[in-house]
C-alpha cells in the first residue's frame, strides 16, 4: 500500500511539472472545459434551486383545491361547494379564494389579483398591496403614487398602493395584486356568495387521495387539485426549462468530448517521443495510462471546480444572469430575486461525473494506443 | 552472461517493404566486462542493442540472460528487466525537455514507489559523481553536450542497473568528451557493471577500456574482436 501511494506521489509530481511545461495549451483546455462545465452546472443549481424554492412555498399550501369546470374550464364557484366539501369526513378548513388575472394594456403585462386570506394582509379599502414587479413595469416608484387599474367596462379605478411585497418573496409575488374582496368583487363584477375557486385542509395528509375520490363522486362537475399536483406541475415545468438548458449544455459537452479525443488521438510528436523515452527506461503502460490519468484527472478537477464555483457565483449571486429567461419563463413582469444557495452531495456528484468522465474516457483510449507503442520505437 | 543464439529480426513482417534486420546471430556478452557492437550505419547494432535490452522481441531465436531465457517473457517481466537490470543511455540521450536535471534523472524510480527522499538523495549521488550536482535544478535544455550526456548516464544508473547500454553515446562530442565517457565506462566497470556499447567511432572500439568488439555488417556478425 505504502509502496502504491509512494507511486501516485511520484507520479502526480511528474503529472504536475508535465503539466507546467505546457502551460499555455493547458491553460486554454481548462478554461475551454471550465466554460461547459460552467454551463451545465449554472443549468443544475438554477433548476434545483428553484425548485427548492417554490416546494420551500408550497408548503404552506392547502392540501385540495376545489375549482368548478364549464365546457371543460374554470368557472366561478359557488358557496354552496363550501359546505359540501367541509361535510367531507377528515376536512378541518374550507374556505372559498377569490382571485384572477388582469391583463393591463398600459404595459401588456399580466398581474395576478387576490383577496388574501391573512387579515394582516387585507388592504384598506381602495388601496393595494403589490409586487415589485409591477411599480417596475408601470415606470414609477411605489410610495404615494396611485395605480389606474381598467375594469372590463373600460373605466379606470384608482387604488392607492400601500406598500409593496420585498425582493425575497419575489418569485411567487413579482406580478401580485391584493384587494380586500369589496374591492375586488366591486373591480371584477363578481356576485357575492361566488368564488374563484374553493380551498381545504385535511386532518391527515395521507388521506388526501381518499378525500378527493370521494368528494368527487359527491361533486362531480368539480375538478380537484392537490397540492401534490401543483408541486409535480412545477417541478416539471423546471424540469422541462432544465431539460432544455441541459441538452444545450449535453451538446456543447458532446462537442468538447469529440475535441478532447481529437486532441488526444493527434498527440504531438514530443508527446509521443514522451511516451517512448518513459517506456524505454522502464514505465510500463499501465504507468503511461497513469500518469495520462492523473493528468486527466487534475485538468478535469481543476476545470470542474472553476465552472463550477464560478456557475455558483453566476447563479446565487448574480441571479443567474445568463439563463434567467429560460428557468425563470418569459414574462413581461420577471421577478428579480436572489435564490437561496440549495446544493447537494447527490447533484455535486452528477455534475462531477457528468463533466469529469466524458472527459478522461474520451481521453483514455488514445492515450492507451500511444502508450502500447513497442519501446525500441524511441531507438531508431 | 547475455547468451543469443540464431537471432533474428524481421521489421513489417510479411508486408512488401520487410526489412532483415538481423540474421542468425550467435552471440555471448560477458558479465562485468565492456562490450562494444561496430560496423556503418544501417548494419543492425541498434536493433541487436533493443533486442539485448528487451525493449523488442527477436523474430525467431532465443536471448538468455544469466541463463534464463528472457526472449519469451510477457511484456510486464520485460518491463521489470528494463527498470532493474538495464540502464539506457540513448544515441540523442532523450532526456525529456521542460523537466530539470534532477527531474530527469529520477524519472525511471518513477513507478517503482520508493520513497521520494531517498531516490531524491540517490538521484543527487549519481550527478555528483558525474560533476553535474550544480546543475541539478538546471533545466536540460540549457547543458552542453558532454552534460545532456552525463545527465543521461546519471539517469541509466538511477536504479543501480547492473547492465549499461549506450546507443552511439559520443556520435556528436568531441574528442575531450569522448575521452571523459572512455574513463565513466571504465569506472562502471571497476564497480562491477557490464556495459554494452554500439559505435563506429574509433575513439571507442579502439579505446584501452573495452574489453571485446563485435564487428557487424548487414545484420550478421562479421568479426569479434577481445
Amino acid at each position: 500500500m505504502i509502496r502504491w501511494l509512494r507511486r501516485q506521489r511520484s507520479l502526480a509530481d511528474y503529472t504536475l511539472a508535465a503539466l507546467a511545461r505546457r502551460r499555455g495549451k493547458n491553460l486554454a483546455l481548462v478554461a475551454i472545459y471550465a466554460v461547459v462545465v460552467f454551463f451545465v452546472a449554472s443549468a443544475m443549481f438554477f433548476a434545483a434551486a428553484l425548485r427548492s424554492e417554490s416546494t420551500a412555498v408550497l408548503a404552506d399550501a392547502p392540501e385540495i383545491v376545489v375549482q368548478r369546470l364549464v365546457l371543460g374550464r374554470q368557472d366561478l364557484i359557488g358557496a354552496e361547494a363550501i359546505d359540501k366539501v367541509a361535510a367531507i369526513r377528515g376536512v378541518t378548513d374550507v374556505k372559498g379564494r377569490l382571485w384572477g388575472y388582469f391583463y393591463d394594456r398600459i404595459n401588456g403585462a399580466n398581474y395576478t389579483v387576490m383577496v388574501p386570506d391573512d387579515p394582516e394582509m387585507i388592504p384598506e379599502p381602495r388601496s393595494v398591496i403589490v409586487g415589485e414587479g409591477i411599480p417596475r413595469a408601470r415606470g414609477f416608484t411605489w410610495k404615494g403614487s396611485p395605480l389606474f387599474l381598467s375594469r372590463e367596462t373600460g373605466d379606470l379605478k384608482k387604488f392607492r398602493i400601500s406598500r409593496t411585497f420585498g425582493t425575497d418573496s419575489a418569485l411567487m409575488t413579482a406580478d401580485l395584486v391584493l384587494m380586500n374582496e369589496a374591492d375586488f368583487r366591486d373591480f371584477f363584477g363578481i356576485a357575492p356568495g361566488f368564488y374563484t375557486d374553493v380551498v381545504a385542509r385535511v386532518r391527515n395528509p395521507q388521506e388526501v387521495a381518499k378525500i378527493v375520490e370521494k368528494a368527487g363522486y359527491a361533486m362531480p362537475e368539480m375538478r380537484f387539485v392537490t397540492r401534490n399536483d401543483i408541486i409535480r406541475t412545477y417541478q416539471k415545468v423546471f424540469d422541462w426549462r432544465e431539460g432544455l438548458l441541459a441538452a444545450l449544455a449535453g451538446a456543447a459537452l458532446l462537442a468538447f468530448a469529440i475535441f478532447a479525443a481529437e486532441k488526444a488521438s493527434g498527440l504531438s510528436a514530443e508527446e509521443a517521443r514522451e511516451i517512448g523515452i518513459l517506456k524505454a527506461i522502464g514505465w510500463d503502460t499501465r504507468d503511461v495510462i497513469s500518469m495520462k490519468l492523473w493528468e486527466g484527472g487534475l485538468v478535469s478537477l481543476g476545470a470542474f471546480l472553476l465552472g463550477a464555483v464560478t456557475a455558483y457565483l453566476h447563479v446565487f449571486f448574480f441571479g443567474g444572469t445568463l439563463f434567467a429567461p429560460v428557468l425563470k419563463g418569459w414574462a413581461v413582469i420577471y421577478p428579480e430575486f436572489d435564490l437561496s444557495p440549495h446544493i447537494d452531495g447527490l447533484q455535486l456528484t452528477t455534475l462531477a461525473l457528468l463533466t469529469t468522465v466524458p472527459y478522461i474516457a474520451a481521453t483514455l483510449v488514445p492515450i492507451w494506443r500511444a502508450a502500447s507503442a513497442d519501446p525500441d520505437a524511441i531507438m531508431r | 552472461m547475455i547468451e543469443l543464439q540464431s537471432v533474428t529480426k524481421l521489421y513489417n513482417e510479411g508486408r512488401a517493404n520487410q526489412v532483415e534486420a538481423l540474421r542468425g546471430i550467435d552471440l555471448t556478452v560477458a558479465r562485468n566486462a565492456v562490450t562494444v557492437l561496430k560496423g556503418p550505419s544501417g548494419s543492425g547494432k541498434t536493433t541487436l542493442l533493443s533486442l539485448i535490452a528487451c525493449m523488442a522481441r527477436p523474430t525467431s531465436g532465443r536471448i538468455s540472460l544469466d541463463g534464463e531465457l528472457v526472449s519469451g517473457l510477457p511484456e510486464s517481466f520485460l518491463t521489470e528487466l528494463r527498470r532493474t537490470t538495464f540502464g539506457f543511455v540513448f544515441q540523442r540521450f532523450n532526456l525529456v525537455r521542460g523537466l530539470s536535471v534532477l527531474e530527469n534523472v529520477m524519472l525511471p524510480a518513477v513507478p517503482l514507489g520508493q520513497d521520494h527522499a531517498d531516490v531524491r538523495a540517490r538521484a543527487m549521488e549519481r550527478l555528483d559523481a558525474l560533476d553535474l550536482a550544480g546543475k541539478a535544478q538546471m533545466k536540460v535544455e540549457q547543458l552542453s553536450g558532454g552534460e545532456t550526456q552525463r545527465a543521461a548516464i546519471a539517469r541509466a544508473l538511477i536504479n543501480d542497473a547492473p547492465i549499461l547500454i549506450a546507443d552511439e553515446p559520443t556520435a556528436n562530442l568531441d574528442t575531450v568528451l569522448a575521452e571523459r565517457f572512455i574513463d565513466i565506462v571504465t569506472g562502471l566497470r571497476a564497480e562491477g557493471r557490464t556495459v554494452i556499447i554500439t559505435s563506429h567511432d574509433p575513439r571507442i572500439w579502439g579505446a584501452e577500456g573495452v574489453d571485446a568488439v563485435i564487428e557487424l555488417r548487414d545484420g550478421q556478425i562479421t568479426g569479434e574482436f577481445a
